[in-house]
């Protein structure tokens, strides 16, 4: 029966020890969203650029408690691998074995931890670049560190 | 003074830590393997549950992971159909050792994409020992150990086998496997072999939303995701009471495909008319794995002494395949001049070599074992793609186990070991130049020559005692786990993930306390069994998502790093058989877990991958045996699984579900032969679920659709006792 009362006293430490949990800290569960719809936003799914000129990135960007960074990816899509996350085809050409690719990397830290933040970015296109469909790809991440993408099929026309 | 000792432990954990734990011991399923069978086993006072050949037929999954999930506590972590790594009480990948014959196996279980290089088809029994075991087996057993034995040895001289057929109807799947074994006086031998073809699998949905992008499926099937199976193993030797020295060798080959609409969480543009062509061949992305086993075991009895040595030799060879794209700054044309082949992703080839030895002797009423291990490993990498670097490591453990037979009822466990480790990782230099900081440009050094030591000194104490026909054990140890080339020497992007990996060549061993409690009860009819948990960790190694971004080396993608934080897990597992009637069973087996990071930058979120609480019914039903039909069976069974909201990032919630299966079987007797058929439908009903645990809940494509199994089974040879 002893045996029985040190088992029992085992069963209530361990019992004891979870209980006691501190109290709950609210974590963050939310993603941040990045908006390309709005009439401002830019490029949007299935928009044209045509090279040699700049364009201005352009998206309302939020979170429920704090952005962190953003961060941009241009690259050729002349081989139809990648798509978008987005709903509607675009304008598709042959696939064709890319020359001279427009590629852009990007990265921004957002100042001050606001829970909105309209991205802003000049991007230039050089005139040297290949013209066909290049993929559009926008990150953004929170500061808990939750990240949403968005994938935009783009054109640059000649 | 045994008490006082159990009782100091206990306090001093309470003071010093909010938590611990080690095992349990449970019983599983039609075997009932009693906590006796155990009782002069090092591992006696943890949770062992025992899967036998017939029952790993009987709830024959995809994948031998995917079968022994059944079991309360145990979950597979998969990628499809047939690829499947263990997961137990929430800790898998190199958390969990899975060890077959007596030698760990070494795979890529750090990857994602990565399953378990088994063939069910050849195991004799499963034991799942759950909890931290790295007393018994090391580094990686700190969240628990599979333990895969080939099937017991023929008592006398005979010969027996039994060929399967196999056909399943949800992806297509067409098998079979021979597996025979036999005994000429002390001289025994056996083998197998199976070969499996299926086609792509299909899903209870049309469309997969690939984040917005709508990805339909043809009839269903996902796109890519056949493969085709080939394993044999061959083992032969000597076996008498005083002396055995057997020999295994066995190979497993598969070549499977991935889904192809997306690569990790990336959407993919596929050319439709050509992967649909047919839902039965493999294009890219894809994978074959090659696993080569040599192992030999011996023992010897020398009277006072009880002797084993084990040896063992592995390769495993894994290649992964996928169409040249480029992204961030790789070129945009493949060079002509590159030696890897342009459709080599990634290759990664280990070689392991083993040793155990062990001697057990009695010292008054202790039974005392000694021991020791060593391992050395030798890892090669190539393809385009970089994520972990070439490494070799080399580990040796010494240990010793105490059994102590306390009083009539009562034993006594302990255990200590030493562990050393040392790591070396090779070099890397990206093959392509990156856009560096004021408009340089170079090739990134990805990895840098590393050496790295690691020692850890852990125990493990315990109790058992039988109280009529209540059995209780309680096991309090400590486990470690040393970090991973991955994890000291990665600095990587994982552009299928959208992550720049980063590693930390200053991470500590991960250290774990946990105290684990056992309670069985089996009068007659019934059977119950409770095992709940409690573990800290006093720094558990995670890869942290950031919220920033690397422009240059991580080519513009988030940056996730290896941190150390601590972590309270704790959870129980129940498990209830009632037979109310001879011939009627009624079971039920529930599983919790909970983990919650105490430190660091996730404080207060849980580990990935935790697995959701569930609980399953199984009623079934045994014919009694007739003249032509014997040990016929029919069984439902229901598994409810909660939802999981308990998420860290990057993960996603997932809805609570209910899933049907349904089973049969018999024995069919006529004029001297026999013929055994089981047929299964799982997921009767045909419902769209996600598995928490499943690598493609991450691009949310559901589970499995319904599957009719049918085996057909036809045993040859003297079926003597085994």
């Amino acid at each position: 029966m002893k045996t029985l009362q040190k088992y029992t006293l085992i069963t209530v430490l361990l019992a004891m020890t979870v209980a006691c949990k501190k109290d709950k800290e609210s974590i963050d569960t939310e993603k941040p969203t990045i908006a390309i719809d709005s009439e401002t936003a830019f490029p949007k799914q299935c928009s044209t650029i045509k090279r040699g000129t700049s364009f201005t990135f352009r998206s309302k960007l939020s979170d429920n408690v704090a952005l962190g960074s953003y961060s941009i990816d241009v690259h050729h899509n002349f081989d139809h691998h990648s798509h978008s996350t987005e709903i509607g085809e675009c304008t598709v050409e042959a696939i064709k074995t890319p020359v001279k690719p427009f590629t852009l990397v990007k990265t921004v830290n957002i100042p001050g931890q606001p829970q909105q933040y309209d991205a802003e970015l000049k991007i230039d296109v050089p005139a040297d670049i290949d013209p066909g469909n290049y993929h559009f790809m926008i990150q953004v991440t929170d500061l808990a560190g939750w990240s949403s993408q968005k994938g935009i099929s783009i054109r640059i026309l000649e | 003074m045994n008490r006082y000792i159990i009782f100091s432990l206990i306090a001093a954990q309470q003071l010093f830590f909010p938590c611990y734990g080690q095992e349990k011991s449970i019983e599983l399923e039609e075997v009932k393997v009693g906590g006796r069978r155990y009782h002069r086993a090092a591992e006696g006072a943890l949770s062992i549950q025992l899967l036998t050949a017939d029952s790993i037929q009987k709830y024959q999954a995809g994948s031998l992971m995917q079968t022994l999930s059944r079991l309360p506590g145990v979950n597979a972590i998969g990628i499809g159909a047939n690829q499947s790594k263990p997961q137990i009480r929430g800790l898998g990948f190199n958390r969990v050792a899975t060890v077959e014959n007596g030698i760990k196996h070494e795979g890529q279980q750090w990857g994602l994409d990565h399953g378990l290089e088994i063939d069910q088809f050849s195991v004799g029994s499963a034991e799942v020992l759950k909890g931290a075991s790295s007393f018994l087996y090391g580094s990686d057993a700190i969240g628990g150990v599979i333990r895969l034995s080939p099937p017991a040895e023929l008592q006398e001289t005979g010969f027996k086998g039994q060929f399967n057929l196999l056909t399943k109807s949800n992806n297509a799947t067409f098998g079979g496997s021979l597996q025979a074994q036999g005994r000429k006086g002390n001289w025994v031998f056996g083998g197998g072999f199976t070969h499996l073809e299926y086609g792509d699998y299909r899903v209870p949905t049309d469309t997969v939303y690939v984040y917005n992008y709508a990805v339909r499926l043809k009839d269903r099937h996902v796109r890519n995701t056949a493969g085709r199976e080939t394993h044999f193993q061959l083992r032969g030797g000597y076996l008498s009471d005083r002396f055995s020295s057997i020999f295994y060798l066995s190979n497993y080959h598969t070549k499977l495909g991935f889904f192809a609409n997306a690569h990790g969480l990336e959407p993919r543009g596929v050319d439709t008319a050509l992967y649909d062509k047919s839902s039965r061949d493999i294009g890219f992305p894809s994978q074959t794995v090659n696993h080569l086993k040599l192992i030999n075991r011996n023992f010897i009895d020398l009277d006072k002494h009880k002797l084993w040595i084990d040896l063992g030799y592995q390769k495993n060879y894994r290649q992964e395949y996928n169409n040249y794209t480029a992204h961030g700054y790789m070129p945009p044309v493949y060079p002509k001049d590159m030696t890897i082949p342009i459709n080599l992703e990634r290759l990664y080839d280990k070689q392991v070599y083993s040793i155990t030895v062990k001697d057990q002797f009695e010292l008054a009423t202790h039974r005392l074992t000694i021991g020791a291990n060593g391992e050395y490993q030798d890892n090669r990498i190539n393809g385009w793609s970089f994520l972990i670097p070439t490494f070799r490591q080399k580990a040796m453990g010494l240990f010793v186990y105490d059994q102590y037979k306390f009083a009539d009822e009562t034993m006594l466990y302990g255990a200590l070991r030493y562990d050393y480790s040392h790591i070396q990782t090779s070099p890397y230099q990206d093959w392509f130049e990156s856009q560096l900081e004021e408009n340089q440009s170079g090739r990134i050094v990805r990895a840098s020559a590393l050496s790295r030591r690691f020692n850890s000194l852990v125990w493990s104490v315990g109790a058992a005692h039988q109280f009529g026909d209540l059995e209780t054990k309680i096991n309090v140890g400590k486990s470690f786990r040393a970090p991973i080339a991955q994890e000291l020497g990665a600095n990587g992007v994982n552009y299928h993930y959208f992550s720049y990996e980063r590693g930390n060549q200053s991470l500590s061993p991960e250290q774990s306390y946990q105290l684990d409690l056992s309670l069985t009860w089996s009068p007659r009819k019934v059977f119950v069994a409770f095992t709940p948990f409690f573990n800290y960790f006093s720094n558990y190694i995670y890869l942290n998502p950031t919220s920033s971004y690397d422009q240059y080396y991580g080519a513009g993608n988030q940056i996730f790093e290896y941190m150390e934080s601590r972590v309270r897990r704790y959870g129980a597992e129940l498990k209830l058989s009632y037979q109310p009637l001879k011939q009627w069973k009624v079971e039920l087996l529930g599983e919790y877990v909970r983990s919650e990071q105490l430190s660091g930058a996730k404080k207060g979120y849980t580990l990935p991958f935790s697995p959701a609480p569930s609980a399953l019914m199984d009623i079934s039903w045994t014919a009694k045996n007739g003249k032509h039909f014997k040990e016929t069976y029919l069984s439902v069974d229901c598994k409810w699984t909660a939802a999981q909201y308990h998420v860290v990032p990057p993960e996603e919630s997932t809805a609570d579900y209910q899933v049907f299966n349904f089973r049969a079987g018999t024995q069919l007797q006529f004029s001297g032969s026999v013929l055994q058929l089981r047929l299964q439908v799982q997921n009767l009903f045909d419902k769209k679920y996600m598995d928490h645990t499943s690598f493609y809940r991450l691009i949310s494509l559901p589970e499995q659709g319904r599957n009719f199994i049918l085996s057909i089974g036809v045993p040859f040879g003297k079926q003597s006792r085994s």
